[in-house]
């Protein structure tokens, strides 16, 4: 066990996948918490939204937002037998986001935050608020110090700037100067259901309120002050969060894949990530298409028509395809140096089971390697 | 089918080739002769790349004869919106320049996907002086999956929620067109495997119940035809790696033959196949390509 995912393993407390969707990092983040119980370590995945199959070989058919333990039964079948404990959950956004409001506001404001239309938008469709939710779980889970090794797969991002400016993102909303300095007469006043805010007082106001309609402000203006006095709450919050992302326990996972349309993303992402000073363990490159040996090509000839064809054929396209990703993985290596890449190969089967992740896991932590690796 | 479609949406998740599928199909559409628009949505200008041209950026760019680009981005549509709304420019500049009132209004909800898809409508709708449309066509390569229902949705939701005024004035021109059979489709990016057809289908109820939009065909992309028999693999049982390459491809071409029966069932629609291509280098040659193969799309 070599490399820099296997130190990883054994010295951080919080692994963090990150990555545009459909690379598979949810398998990657999965293998990554396997492998750790493996080593000793009481382990969770926290993950997003996995693929039901591989949700059910976790267990997590039924669960959803519960921890649930990888049942030894499970593990056993799978010929696995890790020295400490598995867990997994999935991540329900709507219920973290409510619950943290539950938290931190007074309960006379409860009902008026989660009703409010600017809440609700806030919760599950503002940019970088899925992230935030996310972030803050990770915070829970590593709070409570119940687990050794904290994985957590992030949602799809659109934009990678969203996922490390999340936190600030929602400080701005909450503690936003423009929308206290147009909704000044509604905070001052204190109470709603009066006269809320005096659209006429304020020329910007007026033309914005063109734009967006008067209403909308008003609801706005709602949230602002029932959202009021939990902002020193949420600030307090948010820089923890953020310390955590930066401190020596966490480490970053970038996941992606070998093609070109996601070099480019994982390129960019690697670079924010190194600006923002965060630790960037490994790039792992998933499903890269090996070079055809020459022995196989060989064996091949000798086969008879109609089947010597339909095999080189198939063989000539695992050429084309490893061709390419040779291509990107070189451009991807010299983008993110020093960042070290993992390559896992694509196998025959997509990874839907423990055995899978398991394997999947052997090249994350170096007990196998693809030749390309080497070089 | 989409022949006489005049805006056409595609949409599916992050991944599966939504914009080499967009600009596929806009290649095709400026080939039959349609002055035809495709529009990005604040990305990182795939299409003009695929197609092998310079970027056009936020202003309508001619890519070849008959194929206009253009790469709509929220601060300069919010700009053209106000300006429309508000006549005057220094008015603009004056409220909306301000660094404070532009942070606040990234978070008025809908605000960015009203302007957004404003301007799409807004030049479906353009007319050139001889009283016919500026463009003929307009492909939308869209947001992915998770963001395409509440984006193309976000006009049902304003009329839904806000009081009457130009949000909602804007919201109902948007609403007409958006679920106008005769003008608008979308087109559904799918791949052969188990969550982006799940995705699929998921998108293909919403757009129809939450949005309105009729989808009306799926493109199933990177589709691995049939190659080998059943009892191949067993003929190659001497040679164990041989054996796994015809095994493993043979799984491929069931999972994709499951795939198109999973879409068929779930969404009704006719299924498009587009082989996956083995180009040493994916552009324009591969976008061709597929533009030919997906040309009956348009009958």
């Amino acid at each position: 066990m070599t490399g820099p995912l296997a130190s990883a393993l054994t010295q951080r407390s919080v692994l963090i996948c990150v990555g545009s969707g459909g690379v598979g990092k949810t398998t990657v983040a999965a293998s990554l918490a396997l492998r750790g119980a493996a080593l000793g370590r009481r382990s969770i995945v926290c993950t997003v939204d996995p693929a039901k199959r591989l949700a059910n070989s976790l267990g997590l058919e039924e669960l959803g937002n519960a921890e649930t333990r990888i049942d030894d039964a499970r593990l056993a079948a799978a010929g696995l037998g890790p020295r400490s404990p598995m867990f997994a959950m999935m991540l329900d956004m709507k219920r973290t986001w409510d619950e943290l409001i539950s938290k931190l506001a007074p309960k006379e404001k409860q009902e008026r935050i989660l009703s409010n239309r600017f809440y609700q938008s806030l919760s599950s469709a503002l940019a970088g608020s899925q992230e935030y939710i996310a972030m803050e779980k990770l915070w829970q889970l590593h709070a409570r110090s119940d687990y050794q090794l904290v994985v957590l797969d992030t949602p799809p991002t659109a934009h990678a700037l969203d996922f490390l400016d999340a936190p600030n993102r929602l400080l701005d909303f909450l503690d936003n100067e423009a929308a206290r300095w147009l909704l000044t007469p509604a905070l001052a006043a204190g109470k709603l259901g009066l006269k809320l805010f005096n659209l006429g007082g304020s020329y910007v106001a007026r033309q914005i309120s063109k734009f967006t309609g008067v209403e909308t402000l008003q609801q706005l203006a709602d949230f602002m002050l029932a959202v009021s006095g939990m902002n020193e709450d949420f600030r307090e919050r948010a820089r923890q969060t953020r310390d955590l992302l930066a401190s020596g326990s966490t480490a970053f996972v970038l996941v992606t894949g070998p093609t070109v349309e996601r070099l480019d993303e994982a390129v960019h992402f690697h670079t924010l990530l190194r600006q923002n000073e965060m630790a960037v363990a490994a790039v792992v490159v998933n499903r890269v298409h090996e070079p055809v040996p020459d022995l196989w090509w060989r064996e091949a000839a000798k086969l008879s028509p109609p089947l010597r064809g339909k095999v080189e054929k198939t063989l000539e396209e695992l050429d084309v395809l490893a061709s390419q990703d040779a291509i990107g993985l070189a451009k991807l290596a010299e983008a993110c140096r020093p960042t070290a890449l993992v390559l896992v190969p694509r196998f025959p089967l997509d990874v839907h089971d423990l055995p899978a992740l398991w394997r999947t896991g052997g090249y994350l932590v170096g007990d196998a390697q693809l030749p390309a690796a080497s070089s | 089918m989409l022949e006489k479609k005049r805006l056409l949406i595609v949409s599916g998740k992050g991944g599966v080739g939504k914009s080499t599928l967009a600009a596929a199909v806009a290649l095709e559409s400026a080939r039959r002769g349609q002055r035809t628009l495709v529009c990005e949505l604040n990305a990182k200008e795939r299409v003009s790349m695929l197609l092998g041209r310079p970027e056009v950026g936020p202003e309508i760019g001619l890519l070849e004869e008959n194929l206009w680009a253009v790469d709509i981005r929220p601060q300069e549509a919010t700009r053209e919106y106000a300006l429309m709304v508000l006549k005057f420019e220094s008015i603009y500049n004056a409220v909306f320049e301000n660094r404070l009132v532009r942070t606040f209004l990234r978070f008025v909800p809908s605000l960015q996907e009203i302007v957004l898809l404003g301007k799409i409508l807004y030049h479906l709708r353009e007319q050139r002086p001889d009283g016919s449309w500026r463009f003929e066509r307009i492909v939308v390569d869209g947001p992915a999956t998770g963001h395409a229902v509440s984006f193309y949705g976000v006009p049902k939701v304003v009329l839904d929620t806000v009081p009457p005024g130009p949000l909602a004035r804007e919201s109902k021109v948007m609403l007409d067109l958006l679920t106008d059979e005769a003008i608008t489709a979308a087109v559904l990016v799918a791949l052969p495997e188990e969550m982006p057809v799940n995705e699929t289908l998921e998108l293909c109820q919403a757009l129809r119940e939450r949005v309105g939009v009729r989808p009306q065909a799926v493109v199933l992309n990177c589709f691995i035809p049939p190659r080998f028999g059943r009892e191949d693999p067993s003929l190659l049982s001497l040679n164990r790696p041989l054996e796994q390459v015809a095994q493993s491809h043979l799984e491929r071409e069931r999972q994709s033959q499951a795939a198109r029966e999973r879409l068929c069932a779930g969404t009704g629609l006719p299924v498009f196949e587009v082989p996956r291509l083995f180009h040493p280098s994916f552009g324009r040659a591969a976008v061709e390509e597929i533009s030919r193969r997906i040309a009956r799309l348009e009958e």
